[in-house]
Formats: C-alpha cells, sequence, structure tokens
C-alpha cells in the first residue's frame, strides 16, 4: 500500500508514529483550569488579539495573513479566471481550499493524505458566497486558498479562515456586498465564552459560530454543533455580532 | 443537485410565496410527504432501518458492531467509539460525476458524523473490557434514491438504526493465579457489570516472570435475544431542514423545489425525557443571508417541526418493536 503512492520528492515519515507526550506541561494545563473554574487569562466576552494583514503574498491577486494567538493562516486568492469547464455558467464560481501543513496540529499531518480538510472549506464557503457578487463573473471561478500554519482547534480555523479569505478577496479588489466577519463561542457551564481556544471547545458543551456582514446586519453562516438549549443559541448568537464588529 | 431552468425556478418561486401558496404536489408549506420505515432489513447488521419518503428519496442505514483493542498506538478508545459514514449511490445522482458525488458524501458524512460523535451523545454501554477492549459502532448510511430533503432522512434512518441496535452482552473471563487472593475479580468486569464471572484456577509455575498475572479477556453468553439496546437511544435527534423563500418557510421540499429555493437551514435538536429539548446541530446551507429576527422566529418553529417529527418517529419505533418480536415469536412457534 505504502509502495503504491509513495512520494519520493518529500521527507517521508516512519510508517508509524506517535505525536510526542509532554508530560511536564501537561500538567501545567491540568492544573491551570479545572472545569467550574472562570476563565484564565481573558474575561468570557473578550476575544484574542488579532493581527490582521493584507498583501502578504506578492504572486496572488488578493491576499492576508491572520493571527489570533496560536491560529495562523494565510489566504490567498487568485482570478476571477475563466473557468475550465466548457459548461456555460451565469454566475461565477467560488472555489475554497483548505491545507494544513504537516505541522499545523499535535499530530503530524501527512502532506497529500491528510493535509486537506473540506468541512472547513465548506464551512468557509457557505459563509463567503452570499457576500460576493457572483454574477458580476459569468463563465468565471475565483479560488480561495488557505493555508492553516498552526491551528488551535476547528472552530478557530474556520472563523478566522472566514476573516482572513474575506480581507483577502477585498485586497485582490472582487466586488463584494460587505466584509464578512466571523466569530466563535462556547457554552461552558452557564457562561458563554467568546473566541474558545482547542481546549476550551473540548470542556465545552456546544460550540456556535457565526458569520455575518455587519454593514448589512445579515447573517450568512451559522454552524452550532454539540448540546445547547434554544435559548443558549439565541443569546449566543447575539451576543457573538455585538462583540465581532472590529 | 438538479439543475433547472430559470423559467421553472421562478414558476415553483412564485408558487410558494403566493397566497394561499401552492406546491406542485398540493400540499401546504408545512407538510411532509409520508415517510415510509422499517426496522430490521439487514439480518446481519447488529440494527438497521429502511426510510423511503414517498418513494422518491430512499434511505437504508444499518449500524455493525466490531470489537476493538483498547490500545496506545490504535485508533481503539475506552468506552467504545462510534463512526458515521453516508455513501451515495450513483443511481440517485446519475447527472453528477463522481468526484462532485465524492465530495457530497464526504459532505454528508462530515454533517452526520460530527453531529452524532458529538461527547454528549456517546452511548455508555459500548465498553467491553475497561482498558482492553471495546465496542466500535459503525454506522452506514446508504442513499438509493435523492427524492429532496435527504439530510431529513439521513437523521430519521440513523436514529431508527440506532434505536434499533443491540449490543451483544459480554462476560468477562479472568485467570487468576493462585496464591493472589487478593485480587478479586473486579477489573475483568465489563461495564454496566453484566454478567457473572468465570474463575479458572492456574497452576502459577516458578518460571513465570511476566509481569501480568492477570489476563482477562471476555466471552459471549448464549442468550435468548440479541442484546441489550444502546444506552440512551432517547437521546439520538431527529433533524428538520427548513427551506428559506424569504418571508416563507417550508417543509420537506422535493428536489425541484430544492433547486428553486437553494437556502436551508437544518436544525436538529434532541427530546430528552426528563429535561427540555436541546440543540444538537445547527447549519446553514446555500447560498443567502437572513436577519437575526427572522432567525429565531425559524429556529422557534423548527423546534416544534422537530417535536413533531420526534413524536411521530418514536410511535413507529415502538410499534416495529412490537411486530418484530411477534414474528420472532411466531417463528420460534414454527420451529418448535
Amino acid at each position: 500500500m505504502a509502495q503504491a503512492n509513495f512520494d519520493r520528492r518529500r521527507i517521508n515519515g516512519p510508517e508509524e508514529s506517535h505525536p510526542p507526550i509532554f508530560g511536564a506541561e501537561e500538567l501545567v494545563h491540568g492544573s491551570r483550569w479545572k472545569a467550574g473554574q472562570p476563565r484564565d487569562s481573558r474575561k468570557p466576552e473578550d476575544i484574542r488579539r488579532i493581527f490582521l494583514k493584507s498583501g502578504l503574498i506578492d504572486q496572488a491577486n488578493g491576499s492576508a495573513y491572520i493571527e489570533t494567538e496560536r491560529t495562523k493562516i494565510a489566504c490567498a486568492i487568485y482570478g476571477p479566471r475563466q473557468s475550465k469547464n466548457t459548461s456555460f455558467n451565469e454566475k461565477g464560481k467560488l472555489n475554497v481550499e483548505v491545507k494544513f501543513t504537516p505541522f499545523s496540529c499535535d499530530r503530524r499531518r501527512a502532506p497529500m493524505r491528510d493535509a486537506e480538510d473540506r468541512s472547513i472549506a465548506v464551512a468557509i464557503h457557505q459563509a463567503l458566497i452570499s457576500s460576493v457578487r457572483l454574477e458580476l463573473l459569468p463563465k468565471s471561478t475565483i479560488d480561495v486558498f488557505l493555508t492553516v500554519i498552526e491551528a488551535d482547534g476547528i472552530e478557530g480555523c474556520i472563523a478566522s479562515g472566514i476573516v482572513a479569505a474575506s480581507t483577502a478577496l477585498a485586497d485582490g479588489g472582487i466586488e463584494m456586498i460587505g466584509l464578512v466577519v466571523s466569530c466563535a463561542a462556547s457554552v461552558v457551564g452557564s457562561e458563554t465564552w467568546l473566541d474558545p481556544t482547542e481546549a476550551e471547545t473540548q470542556s465545552s458543551e456546544g460550540t456556535v459560530i457565526l458569520s455575518c456582514i455587519p454593514a448589512l446586519g445579515t447573517i450568512t453562516s451559522l454552524w452550532q454543533s454539540g448540546q445547547m438549549r434554544q435559548h443558549d443559541v439565541l443569546r449566543v448568537s447575539l451576543l457573538v455580532p455585538s462583540r465581532a464588529y472590529f | 443537485m438538479l439543475s433547472i431552468s430559470k423559467a421553472e425556478k421562478s414558476y415553483i418561486q412564485a408558487g410558494l410565496t403566493a397566497s394561499p401558496p401552492s406546491r406542485s404536489d398540493g400540499r401546504g408549506l408545512l407538510d411532509c410527504r409520508s415517510v415510509a420505515l422499517e426496522t430490521g432489513v439487514a439480518p446481519l447488521a447488529n440494527g438497521s432501518a429502511r426510510l423511503s419518503i414517498a418513494g422518491a428519496t430512499e434511505v437504508i442505514a444499518a449500524a455493525k458492531l466490531d470489537v476493538e483493542t483498547v490500545d496506545d498506538g490504535t485508533e481503539g478508545r475506552d468506552g467504545g467509539r462510534l463512526i458515521c459514514t453516508v455513501s451515495c449511490s450513483p443511481s440517485a445522482y446519475p447527472n453528477l460525476s463522481s468526484s462532485t458525488l465524492d465530495d457530497l458524501q464526504a459532505d454528508l458524512t462530515s454533517l452526520l458524523h460530527t453531529t452524532l460523535t458529538h461527547p454528549t451523545l456517546h452511548p455508555q454501554n459500548l465498553g467491553i473490557l475497561p482498558g482492553k477492549k471495546s465496542w466500535l459502532l459503525s454506522l452506514d448510511v446508504l442513499v438509493l434514491a435523492d427524492g429532496g430533503n435527504v439530510l431529513d432522512a439521513l437523521f430519521l434512518a440513523s436514529r431508527a438504526a440506532l434505536w434499533d441496535t443491540r449490543v451483544p452482552r459480554t462476560r468477562g473471563v479472568e485467570y487468576k493465579a493462585r496464591g493472589r487472593t487478593a485480587a478479586t475479580a473486579t477489573g475483568g468486569q465489563g461495564e454496566g457489570g453484566r454478567g457473572d464471572m468465570d474463575v479458572d484456577q492456574e497452576v502459577q509455575s516458578g518460571f513465570d516472570s511476566r509481569m501480568i498475572h492477570r489476563a482477562t479477556d471476555f466471552e459471549l453468553p448464549d442468550y435468548w435475544d440479541e442484546g441489550e439496546v444502546l444506552e440512551g437511544r432517547e437521546r439520538w435527534p431527529v433533524a428538520v431542514t427548513l427551506n428559506l423563500e424569504p418571508p416563507i418557510h417550508f417543509l420537506d421540499a422535493t428536489s425541484q423545489e430544492e433547486a428553486a429555493s437553494p437556502l436551508r437551514l437544518l436544525l436538529a435538536f434532541a427530546f430528552p425525557q426528563e429535561t427540555p429539548p436541546v440543540m444538537q446541530a445547527m447549519r446553514m446551507l446555500g447560498p443567502g443571508e437572513v436577519v437575526l429576527t427572522e432567525l429565531k422566529e425559524l429556529i422557534k418553529a423548527g423546534e416544534n417541526y422537530a417535536r413533531a417529527m420526534h413524536a411521530a418517529l418514536n410511535t413507529k419505533l415502538r410499534e416495529e418493536e412490537v411486530r418484530r418480536n411477534q414474528r420472532a415469536r411466531e417463528r420460534f412457534e414454527l420451529h418448535r
């Protein structure tokens, strides 16, 4: 099996490998926060600091780089270009691809095999699609490539990825009806924690990712997983936009 | 999925938003097509169900249990695992290329998997021997035909198959080295403390340098039924898709209607017996935007639709259980 798709151009790791276990660090993490305690390092309704810069990738038509503590994502936009397939399309196509670098997660992500995450790409596509004026670009395709350099939870990746992609689209001069901003929130006990890290998501009962166009006050994507009461969902949905406009 | 002409699209949209609204099959906006459900359709699976919405959408779900070793190097986890997979038959989507079909399968799989494998839903009786063996529950859902509203069908069929799943009873077996009377049977028992323990006495060799003095294994006792049901099977969610065509929304879209109004809101609710209903998943699908105030109304309405669907499904599943018990009894009488 390994011989068939063996990539000679890369340094191949051993067939079977395990992520290193850092005993000491694990202890520090465990002692820092326990269920039921208030959130450490920031207030429940605070988000992490964001570094966002556009135009870092020269050869792309538009690009952006976002960093929120341990989440680092680079995004490049190519196009609009002519669609490769011959069928006529009245509306343009937005193509989103998310790739993880092998060193982005705790466990190594092998190149080619599990570098791509379609579910994140679908979530980002859903949030962006209604903001881009694709009806102005018949027969064309816009490619959005996101590279996750460091990941701190899926939720953080999706939310930061949406912000980066929307910024890059604007940087690329693509017509949009508004910028899309996105933020995740987790319900931990009776509190709502905005912009949770991976560890915080794991200790929460449910998570919501909300993407909206602040300029129009509309929601483009709502993504909830886990267990939440209806009023919690609504409370979080109200809270996220009030804090996410920056 | 289906691509329809602009004229057809606007015809359907106009019908939906007209007052009174009219749909091609004469239903009201909030009427569902008739749903047929049968459980126990796959004899070799531990639980299965076949669901058909008016003969247009057909879904088969089957749950199968495998024994897994819980080890550092393997995927196996103490307390068992659940893996959900959705596969779409090419005959259900003759107009899609194989790569698009793969993408569709991946999307449906990730939606079902992330919803059903959330730790709050995990059944507690999937462990066999703590730290050694556990059950791997694989839920495979096959879409045989798509006549619209596949998402609701997927969740309904999955819930029925998981409801129908029986976990075989296991009994821990312990080999105890002589002279270690202190080590009484505690570790060898499966979770939930089912079954008695067989304790084999073994003569200890003086040359025995093994570190582990107690090897544990399990056996399947021969019993009259197929096992016990999954713990917390009332908790599995039902999903309802609201198709949005502002200002109205409608339920159970046909494939033409799905093509005409692509914005959908999927809501999955669970209705535990003692506590108020909880939301297990929510997704906005398709191009379009909603305003927060609208969304509030939609979620409230969705909960009511899901409750009605949940009640109907539960009634049907209990009916199915009675029917199958009766059939089993008749067969037993025949062979006696």
